[in-house]
C-alpha cells in the first residue's frame, strides 16, 4: 500500500506505531498528564528535524526556555540551531492601563545563545502575550524563514493564558488553521487532567499521541497510545515506554494493557 | 563532564603527574592514589564557584533524607514546585522541614501563609522542637472583613507584615479602622517589597520561599477574576525571584486540570487513607522536570522528628480516598459484586464486538480504567466507569447491524479478569 510521505518523529518504536511517521504539513497533539514526558517526545522530534538539516521552532508557552535547556542537558542532545521562542507572559501588572501586546521584537533565539538564567520582566512595560498576537509574530517569523517542524508548548497553556475574551474552541481550532496553511508539520502539547475527560482540542487536530501516565506498586508506568491519525493507518495497540537517558523509548513490540499494569 | 585534556588521559597510576591539570572554565583536576588494588584511577575535581558544571549538579535539600533520596538529591533550585496532598497529610510540615534546612545552613527563608495565622504555626511547630526564630514570615491570612457600604476591597499592600517568627505572639487583630483584603496581587507586592527590603539591607536574597498555601489563595482572593492567568503570572513571579519555592496546594478535582500542577517544575503528592482503623501515610513524586526520580510510592511517618520518609520500603498502597469507614464491609463487599458483574458484561460484550469487527479501542482502554480504579478500591468509580463502557457497548453493537459469520481474525487482547 502506498500511502503519503511521512517523516519521522525521532523516536523509533513511535515511528512503527505510526506506520512510519507522521505526514508532514500537519498539526498534531501530543496529551497527557503533567509529568508523561510530553516536552521530551517534542524535543526528539524537532531533533531529528535538526540533524536532517531542517529548520526547526520551538515556541515554548508553559515554561520559561532557560529551564528546558538545562533540562535537556541530561541527554546529551545538539539542540544548538534550536530556534526557541519565548511567549511566556510576563508578571502581570495591575495597572488600570490597557494590556500591550507582546512587542515585535521579540524574535526567536538559538538554543546556544540562550541564557541559563530565567528571563526578568522589565520594569516598566511587560508584556502579555495573547493568542493573536502570537499568531501575528508566528506568521512574520514564517515569511521570512520557511520552518519545518514547529512545537507549541502548550495548546493548554495557550488556552488557559492567552485567550481571555476568546471563544477557546474556535480560536483554538484557528490557530490549528493557521499552522497547517503556514506548511508547517506541528506537533501541540496537551495537558490531561488525571481523570476525567478529554480538553476539545484533541479532537481538532489530525492525529493525537496520548501518553498514559499510571501508578502501581512497581513505580510509574508509561504507555503511549496513538488515538486518532487521519490519513493513515497506526498502530491500535497500547505500547509501553520509558524514559530513558536516550530520551522516550517505545517499545513497540511489547502490546501491553494498561488492564495489566496495576 | 570534563574537556579531555592531554595531561589528563588515564594512565596507569606510576605515570600520572603529580601536579594538577588546569581546565578549561577554571576546573582543576589532581590525580589521587588509588587504593592499592584498584585499577582505576581517581582524580578530585575542584570546580570554581558558580561554574555551569557545578550549577548542574546543584541540589536544593528539602530537609528529608528519604524524599531527598526520591529526588535524586533534592530539588532542582530556582524553580518552583507544589507540594499536594489531602487535609492534614503533612504538607505544611513538609514545607517547614524544607525551610529549617534552609535555616540550618544559614540560608534566608520566608515562610508566606494565608492558612493559619503565624501563631499557630509556631506552636504547632514547637511540638517537634524545632527552633524556626530566624524565619521569616509573612503573614498574609485576610483580616476580618469589615462591611462597609462603600467600599469593601483594600488593598492589604500598604501594610507589611514581615516579622521574624521569633516575635510572633497571639493572634494578630484586624484593624478597626480599615479592613485589608488579600490579593494575589496585594500578596505579590508584598512579597516583591520584602525581596527589594532584604537585598537592601543584606545583600543577601531569599533563597528559599514556601507559600501556604495557594488554594487558600484561589478560594480567597481570586473572586471574580480570571484565577488562571493570575496563578500563571504568580508562577511566573516566583520563578524570577530565583529562590527555590514550595507552594502548597489542595488538588481539589483530580478532572480538572489546575493551573499551578502543570505550571510547576516536579510534583511531590502526600497520601493518607484509611487503613482499618489506622491512617496511613505515603509520598510520591509525581513529576519533575529536569531529573530523574524515583517513581514508587513510598511510606511515611510523622513522628516527634517530623516527617521521615523510608525510602527502601514499599509503600502497602491501596488509595487515600476509599472512604471507608469500620462497618462498611458489607456495602463493600456488595459493590464489589457489583462491579464485578458489570465488568463481566462489558468483556463479554468486547468480546462479541471483535467478533463483528467493531472498532472498540477506546472502550477497552475506558475499561481498563475502571479495572484499575477497581484495583485501587474506588469501586464508585470503576462502577461509574464500566457502566458507560457498557452503554457505549451497547450502543454501538446496536448501530452496526450484526453479521452473523464470526470471524476471529483479530485476536481480542484479552484484559484480564481481575478479582
Amino acid at each position: 500500500m502506498n500511502g503519503p510521505i511521512k517523516i519521522r518523529t525521532g523516536i523509533q518504536g513511535l515511528d512503527k506505531m505510526l506506520h512510519g511517521g507522521l505526514v508532514p504539513g500537519r498539526p498534531y497533539i501530543v496529551s497527557g498528564p503533567p509529568g508523561a514526558g510530553k516536552t521530551i517526545l517534542s524535543i526528539q522530534y524537532l531533533r531529528e528535524g535538526l540533524e536532517g538539516g531542517e529548520r526547526c521552532l520551538f515556541v515554548a508557552i508553559e515554561s520559561p526556555p532557560n529551564e528546558l535547556k538545562i533540562n535537556m542537558r541530561p541527554f546529551r542532545w545538539n539542540l544548538d540551531d534550536l530556534d526557541v521562542l519565548d511567549a511566556n507572559s510576563d508578571i502581570r501588572r495591575f495597572e488600570p492601563t490597557p494590556i500591550l501586546e507582546i512587542s515585535t521584537e521579540t524574535e526567536p533565539i538559538k538554543m546556544r545563545a540562550l541564557d541559563e538564567r530565567i528571563r526578568k520582566t522589565p520594569d516598566f512595560e511587560s508584556h502579555e502575550v495573547t493568542v493573536h498576537s502570537l499568531q501575528q509574530l508566528l506568521k512574520n517569523l514564517f515569511v521570512k524563514r520557511k520552518y519545518e517542524r514547529v512545537v507549541i508548548d502548550s495548546i493548554t497553556a495557550l488556552k488557559y493564558f492567552c485567550m481571555k475574551e476568546f471563544e477557546e474552541v474556535l480560536t483554538t481550532q484557528s490557530f490549528m488553521r493557521f499552522l497547517t496553511e503556514a506548511g508547517v508539520t506541528s506537533l501541540l502539547t496537551l495537558e490531561l487532567p488525571e481523570e476525567g475527560d478529554v480538553p476539545p482540542e484533541a479532537f481538532l487536530a489530525r492525529g493525537e499521541i496520548r501518553l498514559h501516565k499510571l501508578r502501581d506498586e512497581t513505580g510509574i508506568k508509561r504507555f503511549v497510545s496513538i488515538e486518532k491519525y487521519k490519513g493513515s493507518s497506526h498502530e491500535e495497540f497500547v505500547h509501553p515506554f520509558e524514559i530513558t537517558n536516550q530520551g522516550l523509548v517505545v517499545n513497540a513490540n511489547a502490546s501491553a494493557a494498561p488492564s495489566r499494569g496495576v | 563532564m570534563v574537556q579531555k585534556d592531554e595531561r589528563t588521559r588515564l594512565r596507569p597510576w606510576k605515570s600520572i603527574p603529580r601536579y594538577r591539570a588546569r581546565l578549561e572554565g577554571g576546573i582543576l583536576l589532581h590525580p589521587e592514589r588509588p587504593p592499592r588494588d584498584s585499577h582505576d584511577a581517581i582524580f578530585i575535581v575542584a570546580l570554581p564557584r558558580g561554574s555551569p558544571v557545578l550549577r548542574m549538579m546543584e541540589r536544593v535539600s528539602t530537609g528529608v533524607e528519604g524524599l531527598d533520596a526520591m529526588l535524586r538529591g533534592g530539588l532542582l533550585p530556582r524553580r518552583p514546585y507544589v507540594v499536594s496532598g489531602p487535609t492534614g497529610s503533612g504538607k505544611t510540615i513538609l514545607g517547614i522541614h524544607f525551610l529549617l534546612a534552609g535555616l540550618r545552613r544559614r540560608e534566608p527563608c520566608l515562610l508566606v501563609t494565608m492558612d493559619e495565622p503565624p501563631f499557630e504555626i509556631k506552636s504547632n511547630m514547637g511540638t517537634f522542637g524545632w527552633n524556626i526564630d530566624r524565619l521569616k514570615i509573612l503573614d498574609a491570612t485576610p483580616d476580618v472583613r469589615a462591611h462597609k457600604r462603600t467600599r469593601s476591597v483594600i488593598d492589604i499592600g500598604t501594610t507589611m507584615d514581615v516579622r521574624d517568627m521569633e516575635d510572633v505572639q497571639g493572634m494578630r487583630q484586624s484593624s478597626q479602622i480599615k479592613a485589608l483584603e488579600v490579593t494575589v496581587h496585594s500578596v505579590q507586592k508584598m512579597i516583591k517589597q520584602e525581596f527589594a527590603n532584604r537585598l537592601e539591607r543584606t545583600k543577601e536574597p531569599y533563597e528559599r520561599i514556601v507559600i501556604d498555601s495557594l488554594t487558600a489563595l484561589k478560594m480567597f482572593s481570586m473572586q471574580g477574576e480570571d484565577s488562571r492567568i493570575l496563578i500563571q503570572s504568580f508562577m511566573r513571579f516566583l520563578a524570577e525571584l530565583e529562590a527555590t519555592t514550595v507552594i502548597v496546594s489542595e488538588h481539589l478535582n483530580m478532572r480538572e486540570i489546575e493551573t499551578e500542577f502543570f505550571l510547576s517544575r516536579g510534583e511531590i503528592r502526600l497520601h493518607k487513607w484509611l487503613d482499618g482503623n489506622v491512617i496511613r501515610r505515603a509520598i510520591s513524586i509525581e513529576k519533575f522536570s529536569g531529573s530523574s526520580f524515583d517513581d514508587r510510592i513510598r511510606p511515611l511517618t510523622i513522628g516527634n522528628a517530623g516527617i521521615v520518609v523510608f525510602p527502601n520500603a514499599q509503600a502497602s498502597f491501596r488509595t487515600e480516598d476509599t472512604n471507608l469507614r469500620v462497618g462498611e464491609s458489607f456495602l463493600e463487599s456488595r459493590i464489589i459484586e457489583d462491579v464485578s458483574n458489570v465488568l463481566d458484561a462489558v468483556l463479554r460484550s468486547i468480546d462479541e464486538a471483535h467478533r463483528r469487527q467493531v472498532p472498540v479501542k477506546d472502550v477497552e482502554v475506558a475499561l481498563s480504567r475502571a479495572m484499575v480504579h477497581f484495583q485501587r478500591r474506588h469501586y464508585q468509580k470503576a462502577l461509574k466507569q464500566a457502566l458507560a463502557c457498557d452503554s457505549q457497548l451497547k450502543q454501538r453493537l446496536g448501530e452496526v447491524p450484526p453479521p452473523p459469520p464470526p470471524q476471529p481474525t483479530t485476536p481480542p487482547k484479552p484484559p484480564e479478569d481481575q478479582r
